[in-house]
């Protein structure tokens, strides 16, 4: 058989294709990875299952079943089961309401598949990207944003308990279901960290998404660096778009700045967990979710003060200052010290 | 088989840690795994990673689901891991080899079976009690070996042996030592046994469940040592019993037949053999183990 077109995307099994007992009703979605396919079960119920079938390293005719994978690709191909392999071994583990469940893992047509509780709903994205294009002042109420990130951090809470870490977590990863529950999806970054510190494989990144530590080759990964996403989701939920990326953000902050445009439209309390949540030092961070848990959910008064003119100048001024001094270095967040004491 | 077990490393005042644990069962047999990697040579942490794969990926392929000679199996396994440091040097063309200690222990038939190298060390402790512990191949332990050399005095911590070295290594074997139920058997490094005395490891260990215990000693040797502190590592578990019954909860309960499960984890290092594709085997072993997991997992939440 000739090899087609690396460059062509593998086919998508076709609706009515059995896979494993199942039976495909249509894909859902395609990613680097594989396919996922909504499909029905023997017993009739909708299961989502996730089809190994990495695009760089197989293909597939449009009425074949098997993928074909060159021989110079097999190795690539068998080691990036591997990951597959630990995605199931990350969710087999675990089950809560706001963490997709895997239900099955099977073999069949020369690759894996791993079957998935299936999800009535959109992505944050989906609604974020809505939201925004209605332009109102807010994207999400203040209200929307707390109980939507209570029940995350309740599933991210029990992946970190797994001594699991996501690592990919972005508005596309989060799912809003039909009856109004938030889920974690696409565990194909998590890894567990116990013992691993030294010989870790770093895992593809979401720009904007991704902490500081993301990048680099020796820095410890721990549970701040999947809060540092969720603070980043609050901030996409809040903006309607992504913050700036990490190496933008160390060669000049302008987090403070944006944080502050939404003051008063936010309480002063939700800007403030967000920004503590993306601090770029790991250790300024909140060290575990059981302790964002808490902030996030301490009963206060929810203050909004808008900011003052002077202030807002003086912002503007720490980020126009911290650009000309020699070497660069992130400007002191929120303080107003440089413009105070500058030249 | 019924037993509860914990593990926890921790990072002292050290730049890495170098210390290495895991545990992985079958329904019939349990092997518990420790491996502290030795600074002054290079790539400790890469020659304790290589102890716990050689030695547990061995036992994934000889305990189906019982081992049919733990002895020699043990034997097999510790003398695999050293060949495989051995051969991970010479495939480097590093000067010095990557070593390590280790200690292994089989639980198979209610009774433990262990052997080890180096100064990592396994207690039993029964009724809070020490009922016996390893002797360390240090010349602290055997001080005849330090005199009979006939050199100046010799540092009471070096050690004489260990995996990797191109010396073949010297292995205790133990006893085969059946266990009653509530014995606790524990795995550690010598971050842990350097601070706290051999008593207060058992008092310890006897007087709590072993997910109370073990976070408490290491607790306390990370405190005892200071800023300076060396990495602590501790794997243990309390025995139950060898049968198949219901089973209680916290306790591990026992799997189908093929079925194995692991901590150990095998992607995590850049060594010739980890490239290894996976064959067909540890395809059908990889599926097989997940597949159990989710089931183990929908029987505890009644999904």
């Amino acid at each position: 058989m000739p090899a087609p077109l690396s460059k062509s995307k593998p086919s998508p099994l076709a609706p009515d294709t059995a896979i494993g007992g199942y039976r495909v009703v249509r894909r859902i979605s395609a990613g680097g990875f594989g396919i996922v396919y909504l499909a029905r079960s023997p017993e009739g119920h909708h299961v989502a299952i996730k089809e190994y079938l990495p695009s760089s390293l197989a293909s597939r005719a449009p009425d074949q079943l098997v993928p074909y994978v060159a021989a110079e690709k097999l190795s690539l191909y068998r080691l990036g089961l591997k990951s597959f392999f630990e995605e199931g071994r990350a969710l087999a583990q675990i089950s809560h309401t706001s963490v997709v469940s895997v239900l099955n893992f099977f073999r069949e047509n020369e690759t894996v598949y791993m079957v998935m509780n299936y999800l009535e709903g959109d992505t944050l994205q989906d609604f974020i990207i809505t939201a925004r294009d209605q332009r109102a002042q807010k994207v999400f109420r203040e209200s929307t944003i707390r109980s939507l990130f209570d029940e995350v951090l309740r599933g991210l809470r029990i992946v970190h308990q797994h001594k699991m870490l996501h690592l990919d977590i972005k508005p596309a990863n989060i799912f809003l279901t039909d009856d109004n529950k938030a889920v974690l999806i696409d565990f194909g970054a998590a890894r567990e960290v116990l013992n691993k510190e030294v010989y870790f494989v770093r895992p593809m990144y979401t720009p904007g998404f991704a902490a500081p530590e993301m990048y680099k080759r020796d820095a410890t990964l721990g549970p701040w660096t999947d809060i540092y996403a969720v603070g980043a989701c609050m901030y996409a939920c809040m903006q309607g778009f992504p913050p700036n990326d990490a190496p933008q953000r160390a060669a000049k902050d302008k987090l403070s700045v944006s944080l502050s445009r939404l003051r008063g439209v936010y309480s002063d309390h939700l800007i403030d967990v967000v920004k503590w949540c993306m601090a770029l030092d790991p250790l300024e961070r909140p060290q575990s979710v059981f302790a964002l848990q808490k902030e996030l959910g301490r009963l206060i008064e929810r203050r909004y003060t808008r900011l003052s003119m002077t202030e807002r100048v003086r912002l503007q001024l720490d980020l126009l200052l911290s650009d000309k001094r020699k070497p660069p270095r992130p400007p002191a967040v929120g303080g107003s010290a440089a413009a105070a004491n500058g030249p | 088989m019924k037993f509860d077990v914990f593990q926890v490393s921790r990072k002292g005042g050290r730049q890495k840690n170098e210390d290495r644990m895991g545990y992985s069962y079958t329904r019939e047999a349990g092997i518990f795994i420790l491996a502290d990697g030795m600074g002054g040579h290079p790539e400790g942490e890469v020659a304790a990673q290589i102890a716990l794969q050689a030695v547990s990926s061995l036992f994934q392929t000889r305990a189906c689901p019982r081992l049919a000679d733990v002895k020699a199996f043990l034997d097999e396994a510790v003398l695999s891991a050293h060949r495989q440091m051995l051969a991970y040097a010479a495939s480097k063309y590093m000067s010095d080899s990557p070593r390590t200690t280790v200690v292994v222990c089989v639980v198979q038939d209610g009774s433990a079976t262990w052997a080890h190298c180096g100064d990592s060390r396994l207690y039993l402790v029964r009724k809070g009690d020490m009922v016996l512990r390893t002797r360390d191949h240090s010349y602290a332990e055997y001080p005849h070996i330090g005199a009979n050399s006939g050199r100046q005095p010799v540092n009471r911590n070096v050690l004489f042996t260990c995996l990797g070295s191109p010396m073949r290594p010297m292995v205790d074997m133990s006893e085969t030592t059946p266990l009653l139920p509530r014995d606790r058997i524990l795995l550690c490094s010598d971050g842990l046994w350097s601070v706290l005395a051999d008593r207060e490891i058992s008092s310890v260990l006897g007087a709590h469940p072993v997910a109370e215990a073990v976070p408490e000693l290491v607790e306390r040797a990370l405190r005892g040592g200071g800023a300076a502190s060396d990495n602590v590592t501790v794997v243990a578990f309390e025995w139950e019993s060898a049968g198949v019954e219901k089973t209680p909860d916290g306790f591990i309960d026992t799997l189908a037949d093929q079925a194995y499960a692991s901590t150990v984890q095998g992607d995590a290092i850049d060594h010739p053999a980890d490239h290894r594709e996976l064959d067909e085997a540890a395809i059908e072993r990889s599926i097989a183990e997940i597949n159990e997991a989710i089931r183990r997992t929908a029987l505890r939440s009644g999904r």
